[in-house]
Order: structure tokens, then C-alpha cells, then sequence
């Protein structure tokens, strides 16, 4: 019998090591449905390999992750297909997640304001055009949790804020989402802010931001 | 990835056609291929004929062991047919497999099965492959009018090797680290392997050594079905069976390196 995790995203122990740079030295990460966490971390921390080994697109050396419900993971360089045009992403990620429709992907084209690109192949898009459509392809299947890595890279500042009212809509609808961020001046938007220090996770304290039902 | 919940969508065997459309698209939007395609065929016939010249040559078919003596130039012709499609299949597979391959995985922990990319893409490859012998083969008439049957074991001999170097492009996108070592190994493998077979260009054509390359079989069987009166139909198994293992050793490793490495409990 598989045993569900009580909460939206657990990591447990999580440990990883490129040679003998030990990177990740036992990371803690616990996130609760509705709770939004911001990890902050220097350059080169791990911020991005603690992402990855969560998403699971790199292996770990040691540690646990336990997810309730679907995944969605934006990372932080796009990945696209330079041959497919915008339309054909979306279809591609619809059939992916066996969508019946494209509602939602029209939604947030329109949203992140990219409708006039649609016909047009990754390849040939803006740097800002295509991180919009790499966070549309992981936001497509409304998924429970969310892991984004600095997801707002290119954006415009019109743009930027309607990211935020997304997080807001999402946030609102009880989706787990952890996010990768530099940006102090936005740190207030979180729930719980997380700094990466010598490969392990510490809950900002100085922040007070009832970290009651979720600590990292 | 794996999902504590399946979506109640669309059936999963809907999920095929989509991935065929869109993998043959990425493989078939290559530019400087469809140029090389084009281009570089006719100009490469042209420039191999004109260096053979036409004296006749003697080739070792090997299910009889007879020595044929054919013209010169019509072996060339094949060889320089298998040539350039070696290249240009290699080329168009590796360069797409390589640069899709994150996105592969993207697509596969999105709720892709493996399984269905894994089968889409290797379609995809035998069409486009089949595509690109079927285009070298009809500008094979502006030089040599070989008859029907002598044209379709020529075709079907560039379609198992474009097939062999369609899967080794796939072996190699899977597996290299970057662009220059796939390319070099894909020319000078084809450049290698092709021209060796040739008894103007090599005087060691004739000897058994060859039998280890993929060209071998497809080489075979379209000069001893074009320019003998011999089908060697085994000999068209060995080229498919090259394409078969490089083929799976690279849909292997495809599989393992777009598989979820999460930790899960």
C-alpha cells in the first residue's frame, strides 16, 4: 500500500555532491498546500540542484522526496523545442498531461501577453518570449505543487506584475509553490522565506512570517 | 514522472500521434540539411563520376563469391549515393535527437510514456531516413538509368543504410556531449565505411575485412541487384540488423536518461 505524505512537498535529507563540491548537505524542504516559500541563496549555493533533485531531473546521493498530487516545474533555462512553433508546445504538453482542452494554455498566453507569437518557433522567440512559455508548460495541467527557478527572467515589468497576480490566483487555490529568488524588495510576497546556506535549508527567522504550519 | 493521480483525459494510446507529428517535424525542419539534400547529392554524383571515369571495375559478391565486372562509374554512382546519405541522415537524426533531449524528458515526466516517445521518435527517424534515400535514389536518373528492379534494390540498399546512420545519429545524440563529436564521428565513419567498399577508391574492396562495416550488406545487395542478376535479400538483413543495434543501444539509453531521478519514498 503506497502511504500518501501528509504535506504538499516534502525533502528529506537531501544530499549532492558534483565531484567533490558538496553542494547539497542535507537539505530540508516541507511545504504545505497554499503556502507560498521563497529560497534565497547566494550564487552557487544550490539553489537550482535543490530544484532539480526535487523535480527530478538530476539524481541525488542521498535523501527523500515525497509530493502530493501533480507536479509542475519551471527551470530555470527554458526548455523548448527550437523546431516547434508556441501552438505546437502547448498541444504536445496538452496531450503530456492528456488535457481535453487547451483552455488554460489559452488563458495564460493571454495572460503573460504573447498571443501574436503563436504560430512562431521557439527557436526564433525572445529570451523573455520563451521563459513565458516555459512557465505556461508547467503551469499548463494546473498542478498542486510548484517549483519555479527564477521563472521571471526577461520579463518586462507589465509582464513581471502579472506574474505576481498569477502566483496571487494560485496561492489563493491552495497550490504549494516554492520558488527561486534574488529579488529582496519581493520578499515580503512569501509565506516563509528559506536561505541555502552551506547546503542546507534555514528558516529566515527575522522575517516572522508564521512559519506555524510549514518549516524548511 | 509518476503521478499519484492519473488525469481521466483522452486515452493514453491518443498520445502517439501527437508525438509522431511533432518528431517528425523536429527532425524534418533542418535547414541546412534539406540544402545539403538538395544540393549536395547531384553535385557530389557529379564530381565522384567525374573523377572515376568509366573503365570497369571487378566487385566480389560475396553469396556466390564471384568476381562481377561492372563499370566503374555505376559503382561509384552507389557509392556516392551511400556517401552523402550517410551523412545527411546522421546528421539530421543527431542533430535532433541531441538538441530535443531535455525536452524529450520534459515531455516524459509531463506524463508522456516513455514508451510512446521511444516509438514515435524511432518512426519518425524511418521516415524521414526513408525520405532522404528515396530522394538520393530518384536523383540517382539524372546520371544512370539503372532499370526498375536494379533502381528499387538501389533505393532499398540507401534506405537500410540511411536507416543504419538514421540510429546511429540516435545512439550518438543520446550520447555525446556536444555537437563537434557527434559530426566528426558521423563523417568520418560514413566517409570511412562507404568509400572502402569501393574497389576504384580501395584496392582492398574485394577483401573480407569489409564484411564488419554497416555499408557492407546494403553495398552488396545493390551492386549485385542492379549490376549482377543476384537479389541477396540476406545481405539487406545485415545492413537493417547494423541499423537494429545501433538503433537499440540508443533507444536504451534514451530510455535512461529521460526517466524521473527523484528520490520518492
Amino acid at each position: 500500500m503506497t502511504v500518501r505524505p501528509q504535506h504538499a512537498l516534502t525533502a528529506r535529507d537531501i544530499h549532492k555532491a558534483f565531484g567533490k563540491h558538496r553542494v547539497l548537505r542535507g537539505a530540508d524542504l516541507t511545504v504545505e498546500p497554499g503556502q507560498l516559500v521563497a529560497v534565497v541563496g547566494e550564487n552557487g549555493s544550490g539553489k537550482s540542484t535543490l530544484l532539480k533533485a526535487i523535480a527530478g531531473t538530476l539524481a541525488v546521493d542521498r535523501g527523500e522526496v515525497g509530493l502530493r498530487g501533480e507536479l509542475g516545474y519551471c527551470p530555470q533555462d527554458p526548455v523548448l523545442n527550437s523546431n516547434l512553433t508556441v501552438d505546437q508546445h502547448l498541444h504536445y504538453f496538452a496531450a503530456a498531461h492528456r488535457l481535453t482542452g487547451l483552455e488554460r494554455a489559452d488563458e495564460l498566453v493571454q495572460l503573460l501577453g504573447y498571443e501574436k507569437y503563436r504560430t512562431t518557433a521557439a527557436g526564433d522567440l525572445s529570451g523573455g518570449t520563451r521563459q513565458k512559455l516555459n512557465l505556461t508548460l508547467a503551469l499548463l495541467h494546473d498542478p498542486d505543487v510548484l517549483l519555479l527557478d527564477e521563472p521571471y527572467q526577461g520579463f518586462d515589468w507589465e509582464t513581471y506584475l502579472r506574474f505576481w497576480d498569477l502566483v496571487e490566483d494560485l496561492h489563493q487555490r491552495d497550490k504549494a509553490i516554492v520558488v527561486i529568488t534574488h529579488l529582496v524588495f519581493e520578499q515580503e510576497r512569501f509565506d516563509l522565506l528559506a536561505d541555502l546556506v552551506d547546503g542546507r535549508l534555514t528558516p529566515r527567522s527575522s522575517q516572522e512570517k508564521e512559519p506555524s504550519h510549514a518549516s524548511a | 514522472m509518476p503521478q499519484l493521480d492519473l488525469p481521466s483525459g483522452p486515452p493514453l494510446f491518443r498520445q502517439f500521434p501527437t508525438a509522431l507529428r511533432f518528431s517528425v517535424q523536429e527532425q524534418s525542419r533542418n535547414r541546412l540539411a534539406a540544402l545539403l539534400l538538395g544540393l549536395f547529392v547531384p553535385v557530389w554524383y557529379l564530381l565522384m563520376i567525374s573523377i572515376a571515369g568509366n573503365k570497369d571495375l571487378e566487385f566480389k559478391l560475396y553469396s556466390t563469391g564471384e568476381m562481377l565486372k561492372v563499370g566503374g562509374r555505376n559503382v561509384t554512382l552507389i557509392t556516392a549515393g551511400m556517401n552523402s546519405l550517410t551523412m545527411i541522415s546522421g546528421f539530421v537524426v543527431f542533430d535532433a535527437v541531441r538538441k530535443a533531449l531535455n525536452f524529450d524528458r520534459r515531455l516524459a515526466f509531463a506524463g508522456f510514456r516513455q514508451s510512446t516517445l521511444i516509438g514515435a521518435k524511432m518512426m519518425a527517424i524511418g521516415i524521414v531516413t526513408a525520405s532522404i534515400a528515396l530522394y538520393t535514389a530518384l536523383a540517382l536518373f539524372l546520371f544512370w538509368r539503372p532499370g526498375f528492379t536494379g533502381w528499387g534494390a538501389i533505393l532499398l540498399g540507401f534506405m537500410a543504410m540511411t536507416l543504419t546512420y538514421g540510429s546511429l545519429g540516435l545512439l550518438l545524440g543520446v550520447l555525446v556531449k556536444n555537437d563537434l563529436e557527434g559530426f566528426f564521428l558521423i563523417i568520418m565513419g560514413g566517409l570511412t565505411d562507404t568509400f572502402l567498399q569501393n574497389p576504384l577508391g580501395n584496392p582492398a574492396a574485394n577483401k573480407p575485412v569489409l564484411q564488419y562495416f554497416p555499408s557492407f550488406g546494403p553495398m552488396q545487395f545493390s551492386v549485385g541487384s542492379s549490376l549482377g542478376d543476384t537479389v541477396m535479400w540476406r545481405y539487406l538483413g545485415m545492413g537493417l540488423a547494423w541499423a537494429a543495434a545501433f538503433a537499440l543501444i540508443g533507444l536504451v539509453v534514451f530510455h535512461f536518461r529521460t526517466r524521473s531521478r527523484r528520490p520518492t519514498r
